[in-house]
Formats: C-alpha cells, sequence, structure tokens
C-alpha cells in the first residue's frame, strides 16, 4: 500500500475516534496494520510523516497519546 | 537573526569530548582513589598519572549567572571541566596539583559550600516542589536547604558512621529514590480528591481515570458523565489528578510531610532495602518546616549515637529492630505505621521474638 | 526591569550555609521577567500553603512527542510572565560531564529564550531548562539541536538513559557504563522521541553494586556491572590498611555478608566461590582488592517509584551478559522486551507491573532467557503452579 494511502488512513482512524476514545501510538500500528496488512514499521513512519507535517501532534495526560493539533 | 536549522534524532554529542586529557588518557585504566577530606579527592591510574575533584553543593535549581560563574572557575583553574553528580554536586575537574589551593580559595570566597565525598551527609536528591509541579503536596527545594543547613557540617567536615543520604520527593509520584534513601521525605495528602464535574467530560478520559486508580476506588458516574470516588477505598496517592487535572487533590489544611528511613541503594554488606515510614504526618509549616527538621533530628541523634561503623542506617535498625528504633527516637507508633496496601502480610512478625 | 514582589517567607530561605535556590531566584528575576513571576508565584504558594501550577499537555516541538513538559500557572492574571512556564529537557552528556564554552554557550540562548532558571539535572538525568513560553519551543530547539544537542524524553517513551561515572573515573567500574548509555540513546532515538510504549521505560547504568546511579530502584533495565573471576588480593597493600588502624576482622571479614573471607592477623584470604560481590570490602580496602576475569553485567527489570502496585526494585533476568559494543546481544534482549510489553501492557502499565501481572514464565519464554536459580531470593512456597503440554512431554 501507497504511503499517502496509509498516512490517510491513519488521520481517518484518529479523527473518528476524536472525542470518544484517546489513541495511543500503539493503539494507531495495531489497528491499521491489522486493518490493511501492512508491517508496525510502514505504519510507524506513515505516522511520523504526519507529525512532521503538523497534521497530527502529541499529547500527554499521565500517557502519550496521538490527537488532532488543537485548532481543528 | 533567524533560529538555525533544526535537526532531529541526533541524540546527545559523545562524551569523549567532554573528558578532561587526563581521563580520555587514562580512561577505564584507574589504580585507586583516596580521600583527602570531605571536599577532595584524587584518583591515581595505574600510568601514574592523577585527577583531583573538588566536590561543592548545589541547590539543583542554577540561574545562568551561577552556571557562568561555574564555567568561569572551571576554565581558571580545570581546564574548563566539570561534571556534576546525580545527587547534585558540583565537581572541579583538576589534572594540575598547583590548582588545587587556589581553586578552593576562590570557592571559599565566593561561599561555595565544599565538601559531600565519603561518610557524610551528602547533597539531598529531590523534586521540583512548588517551584514547578502541579501535584506537589509540599515543596521541595525548601526542605532540602533547612535540612541541609542543619546537617552543613556533616557535608563539610564531620562523619557520620557511613553514608546518610536524604531525599525529598514532594508527591507519592516520587519522582527521586526516595524509596530507598537512609532518610527521606514525601508529600502527603489526607483527603480525597475534589470532583470538578464540569470540567470532567472535557478533561478526562473515564476508562483511563478509572484503571489508574490503585485501589478501584474511582468509577463511572454516567448520569453526571461524570466519574465517583469511593471514599473508604482512597487512599490520596493523587495518580488520578496526574490523568485527569479535573479532580484537583492539593488542600493547604491537609497536606504535609511523611519521613522515611532506612533504604538504601548500593548492595554492600547487604542487599538493598525500601525506605520504611517511621512519621505518617507533620502538617506543612512553610518556610521552614521547622517541626520536620525536629523530627529527622530524633533520627540522625540515635543513628549518630546508636550505629556501629560502616552501618547505614537500615542496617543499623535492622540490628536493633523496629520495635527499638521506635523506643530510643521517642516517635509515636500508630495505625498508619502497619501496612494495609499490597505487601501487607510480609510485613505482620511472625514470630514471638521482639525487644520490649 | 522586572516586577519586583516582596517575598519575605523565601528570604526566611536566603539565611544559612547550603546555597540557596531563592537566591538562584532572585537573580534570575533580576533579568527576566518569567523567573520575577515564577518568584513571586512562589511566595504566594508558601503563603497558600498549595501549589499553583496546573499540568497540560499539548506542548512540544513538530515531531517529537516528547522533551517539553506543559505547564500553566493557576493564577494567570495575577502572573502573567509564568501563564505558560514549559520546562525543556536536553539529553545530557553520558556521566554529566561538561566544558565551560557549552555552559555558557547554553546560558546564552536560555537567557535570550526562557527564564533563566535551570536544574543540574532532572531526577532521571536531563539538563532541564524551567520556564519558557509555547512560541519560542522551536527555536530552542534549532538552537540546541543545531549545536549537536538533543532533546530528552518524557511521556510514554524510552526516558534519557543515564549512569554513574563509570571507567572515566572510578577504578571500580565492570563495564563501560558512559559507553552503554550513549549507545544506548542512539540506538534507540526513534523511542525516545516518538512516544509508543504503554508508559515510560528508564535504563540506568552503573559499574559495579555500588549502584551510584540507583539503578535498581529507579529503572526498568538497571545494568549493573559484575565479575567471574577472583578478587586479586595485594597482601601489602592489605598490612597497610592494618597498620593505619583498619581492624580488618570487624571492619571487613566480618561484615562479609556471604563469610567468604578470613583474616589471621597477617594474610587476608578469600573464598572466591561463595563471594556475591556486593563490594563492601573492596570499597573499604580499594588500593588491596581488585576483581579480575571476565566482566560484563547483570541485567535486572522492574524497579520504580510507589504506583500502583508499590515501589519495586529490580530483579535478574540474565545474571551475566557481556557488554561490549555493538552490543547486539543487549539491544536484541531490549527488543524482545519492548515486543512483549506493547503487546500485552495496559496504559501507564510499567514492564515490571506487566510481568509480575502475567507472571515471569511468560516473560522469560518470549525473550529467550532460561529459568535460573538466580533469578529468585527463593523458590515459590505455595504448590499452585501450571502445566503446559511441553512440560509434560518432558
Amino acid at each position: 500500500m501507497e504511503k499517502e494511502e496509509i498516512k490517510q488512513k491513519i488521520y481517518d482512524l484518529v479523527v473518528k475516534s476524536t472525542g470518544k476514545k484517546k489513541l495511543k501510538s500503539s493503539d494507531i500500528q495495531k489497528q491499521i496494520s491489522s486493518d490493511t496488512g501492512c508491517s508496525r514499521d510502514e505504519v510507524k513512519d506513515a505516522l511520523k510523516d504526519l507529525m512532521d507535517e503538523g497534521k497530527l501532534i502529541y499529547t500527554y495526560f499521565g500517557g502519550s497519546y496521538v490527537e488532532l493539533p488543537p485548532n481543528q | 537573526m533567524a533560529a538555525p536549522q533544526r535537526k532531529t534524532d541526533i541524540g546527545p554529542p559523545h562524551y569523549k569530548e567532554y573528558l578532561p586529557p587526563v581521563i580520555q588518557k587514562n580512561f577505564g585504566d584507574w589504580k585507586y582513589h583516596q580521600i583527602i577530606n570531605p571536599g577532595l579527592m584524587v584518583h591515581v591510574a595505574n600510568s601514574g598519572d592523577k585527577i583531583w575533584t573538588v566536590r561543592v553543593a548545589s541547590p539543583r535549581l542554577l540561574s545562568t549567572d551561577t552556571i557562568r560563574d561555574i564555567a568561569d572557575i572551571a576554565e581558571k583553574y580545570c581546564g574548563g571541566y566539570v561534571r556534576f553528580t546525580t545527587r547534585n554536586n558540583i565537581e572541579f575537574l583538576v589534572s594540575e596539583e598547583k590548582n588545587i589551593e587556589p581553586l578552593i580559595n576562590e570557592l571559599k570566597s565566593k561561599h561555595y559550600m565544599i565538601g559531600g565525598i565519603g561518610s557524610g551527609v551528602s547533597n539531598i536528591v529531590h523534586t521540583q516542589g512548588w517551584i514547578h509541579c502541579h501535584s506537589a503536596a509540599v515543596d521541595a527545594s525548601a526542605l532540602v536547604k533547612v535540612i541541609m543547613d542543619e546537617f552543613a557540617d556533616y557535608f563539610t567536615t564531620k562523619q557520620t558512621p557511613n553514608k546518610v543520604r536524604f531525599a525529598v520527593a514532594c508527591c507519592t509520584n516520587m519522582c527521586g529514590a526516595v524509596h530507598c534513601s537512609d532518610i527521606a521525605y514525601v508529600g502527603i495528602h489526607r483527603k480525597i480528591p475534589r470532583i470538578d464535574h464540569d470540567n470532567i467530560k472535557n478533561m478526562c478520559e473515564v476508562p483511563s481515570t478509572v484503571a489508574c486508580c490503585p485501589t478501584n476506588a474511582i468509577s463511572p458516574d454516567p448520569a453526571k458523565k461524570s466519574l465517583k470516588i469511593n471514599a473508604d477505598k482512597c487512599m490520596y496517592c493523587g495518580n488520578c489528578y496526574s490523568v485527569c487535572p479535573a479532580l484537583p487533590i492539593a488542600d493547604p489544611e491537609n497536606d504535609g510531610v511523611a519521613i522515611v528511613v532506612g533504604g538504601k541503594v548500593g548492595s554492600l554488606r547487604s542487599n538493598p532495602k525500601f525506605s520504611k515510614l517511621v512519621v505518617p504526618f507533620i502538617k506543612n509549616n512553610p518556610p521552614k518546616w521547622p517541626e520536620v527538621v525536629e523530627a529527622t533530628k530524633k533520627i540522625f541523634n540515635a543513628y549518630m549515637a546508636g550505629a556501629n561503623k560502616h552501618e547505614r542506617v537500615g542496617e543499623w535498625v535492622e540490628r536493633i529492630g523496629w520495635e527499638k528504633f521506635f523506643k530510643v527516637t521517642g516517635l509515636p507508633f500508630t495505625f498508619q505505621h502497619i501496612d494495609d496496601f499490597t505487601i501487607a502480610r510480609e510485613t505482620f512478625r511472625t514470630a514471638a521474638t521482639f525487644k520490649w | 526591569m522586572p516586577k519586583k514582589y516582596e517575598t519575605p517567607m523565601l528570604d526566611e530561605l536566603e539565611k544559612g550555609p547550603f546555597p540557596s535556590f531563592v537566591t538562584e531566584m532572585k537573580k534570575a528575576a533580576a533579568k527576566s521577567d518569567m523567573a520575577a513571576d515564577a518568584l513571586g508565584q512562589l511566595e504566594r504558594c508558601f503563603k497558600d500553603n498549595r501549589t499553583h501550577w496546573k499540568h497540560g499537555g499539548i506542548v512540544g516541538v513538530r515531531g517529537y512527542g516528547g522533551g517539553v513538559i506543559g505547564r500553566y500557572s493557576d493564577l494567570p492574571e495575577e502572573f502573567p510572565d509564568v501563564a505558560h512556564f514549559h520546562t525543556v529537557r536536553i539529553n545530557s552528556i553520558a556521566g554529566l560531564f561538561y566544558k565551560s564554552s557549552f555552559l555558557k554557550e547554553m546560558c546564552d540562548i536560555w537567557d535570550k529564550y526562557g527564564s533563566g532558571l535551570t536544574n543540574f539535572h532532572g531526577s532521571t538525568g536531563d539538563l532541564v531548562l524551567l520556564g519558557t513560553k509555547t512560541d519560542t519551543l522551536e527555536s530552542i530547539f534549532a538552537e540546541f539541536s543545531s549545536r549537536g544537542w538533543d532533546l530528552g524524553g518524557s511521556g510514554s517513551a524510552m526516558r534519557t538513559p543515564s549512569c554513574c561515572v563509570g571507567p572515566a573515573r572510578c577504578e571500580w567500574a565492570n563495564i563501560d557504563t558512559l559507553d552503554i548509555t550513549y549507545a544506548t540513546t542512539q540506538e534507540f532515538q526513534d523511542e525516545m522521541h516518538r512516544p509508543a510504549f504503554p508508559y515510560k521505560f528508564k535504563f540506568k547504568t552503573v559499574g559495579c553494586a555500588v549502584d551510584c546511579n540507583a539503578a535498581i530502584a529507579r529503572a526498568d533495565c538497571s545494568i549493573i556491572g559484575t565479575w567471574k573471576g577472583k578478587i586479586e588480593i595485594n597482601q601489602d597493600e592489605v598490612a597497610n590498611y592494618a597498620k593505619s588502624g583498619m581492624n580488618i576482622q570487624t571492619e571487613i571479614v566480618n561484615l562479609c555478608p556471604s563469610k567468604c573471607m578470613s583474616y589471621d592477623g597477617k594474610t587476608l584470604s578469600i573464598n572466591d566461590d561463595d563471594c556475591v560481590r556486593c563490594m563492601h570490602c573492596i570499597s573499604r580496602m580499594t588500593k588491596a582488592l581488585k576483581p579480575t576475569g571476565e566482566k560484563g553485567a547483570s541485567i535486572l527489570i522492574g524497579s520504580k517509584a510507589p504506583f500502583v502496585i508499590g515501589a519495586t526494585l529490580s530483579w535478574v533476568i540474565v545474571p551475566f551478559m557481556k557488554m561490549e559494543p555493538p552490543y547486539t546481544e543487549f539491544f536484541d534482549l531490549v527488543r524482545k522486551m519492548w515486543e512483549w510489553w506493547d503487546e500485552h501492557g495496559k496504559n501507564r502499565e510499567r514492564i515490571g507491573e506487566l510481568i509480575i501481572r502475567r507472571g515471569m514464565r511468560e516473560f522469560l519464554e518470549y525473550i529467550g532467557v532460561d529459568p535460573m536459580p538466580q533469578q529468585v531470593k527463593e523458590p515459590r512456597r505455595d504448590p499452585f503452579y501450571f502445566w503446559k503440554e511441553e512440560d509434560l512431554a518432558k
């Protein structure tokens, strides 16, 4: 699967979970990798891109989570 | 001027660049060291080379002015090389013997507190406290200051039977190894968190807040879209506040300090030990917490009077027995001293052999 | 000129011989509005008998999930310059060595962008820059990283590994604690900066069982240097210690935990087979006693502060491992441990707590380590244990 496609799936998953369940990086890696058959490393790499582009951010509330930036 | 180009994932610089030349040359090839006095030691390499270390205390919190002064001193006498210890001391690394005396003279003239090496009181490992922490039940730096002022002579000149390691943690999160120190202070709460029902929804995730409680005292309150706390189960640890900011627990009337003693991390003579509770609560009394200092003096003086050479506080207490510890220190024994958490039964006395 | 607050309570803490943190804050407050408000708010904390900080978790530098800790005043109107007052963690040098040139550069950067207040060091061993605003974080990161310094760890990630002074300045180091720390930090940069663990993970490396970095009490993975050969005895130096007033019988022989030493007034002997390498005798007679033979480390897992099940000390997993570059065996072991923890760990569950919850057998089998008596103080006391099909077939 193309990296851009994985990125979109990750982004959609985070959008869907917002306000319902805070996702950890490993939740995303497990979920996307089982949905798509991609390796964990591929998902991790796509997630890193989303972070570097500022589309997603890490947050901390007694544990580290992946969320949308606050202004979106 | 624009900031320079950022780099990621580079890690810290390599340590070799920061070692004095005599250390680079004799790395891993040291023969022995000798403590000349509590402020000065020398390490001798198999090559015959020597490096002297002059140790001074710091309050850990340092201004850039003071760091510049430390850097200037290091440049003058140490070729610019200086290190810090895990207990927040500053170590000036001297390669030339002739620089030791003028270094010590300059440190003295600037009122640096020189010492902390060997069997005595070294600097105190501690946490942020009210200077910078949201969950602090007590200030940390102030406790460090009043305890170190009280026992200053044991840092600079006087000896104890073995090292006495103090530690301060401003809450039960314990961002320092206070659970294994000779004498340590822990900030504690005594009342359950208040529930800010309006903010739970925005600020907190219910399942993770429920799950974080060590005693399962927290449950969902679906009617209010909030949480409930079972007051009979809560032991005021504050873990939930770190996960959910809408559960404030700070309470000026009921927060204070517990004292625990007898821990150690080294394996010398006896295995590492946890610190045990000896004073369950002393109410916060800023700025100088005099009651904490008084209780500490009782413990410290009893140790000085009773311990054999090389015994740490915990080894001394184990030799005489905890029942005798409470007798010789005069500290009261209460219900709070008897464990009712996860390892309680391991701590009950399963023999009729004890002292009166 | 920054604001000036009356601080009668804190002023009390400028008296006495020990260096005063209040004096440090006042020095910074003379130059920085942020430090001035931090001082003013601290006096207020002392007056009110409580903290006035709030935590919050959406600050950081782009791409990283750690290294910056969000902190906000709960009295932002009164103390506007600490409305944001975030911490930046800089990954310190292994062994906490510095050069004056770096310290001065660091001070210039920090005076420009932050409060001028620091911690040398945080409990985990980071160089801590105490107090800055959200919009300066990227500049601070660029200034440090362009000079070769990276951020440390925070959150559910590998935290900044730390060690004792080791072979740099100690004759007792059995392993190169600085190199292990540096190599581990470099090997796992992604695990440090992009938090993906159930919770934090700390490495601490010490050269011997004296444990000058409290590895056994505060590291998920404690690496403790040790050896397998004999303790070499220099009898002339033993005689010198006796001559200089040491009572070798009471101070050394009687305090040996495994009772493996004897002394006849002239000669000191050690039954090396019974030695547990506690370091008491060596630390007291450093000129006379020297470990020899194969050097390496014991790998222990699981120590942490009391949340959630009570404080733990690390326990032995691998009794002996050679620790030599490129540390392949060690890094492979670490990756296996993390895989298992990632698979089963709950949010905020440390690896030691997970081992206690699911059992040592599952953990040891997963990482491929055999059961050994060195891993326990004593065998179980209860008769309630599992059998697997493969055990029955044996």
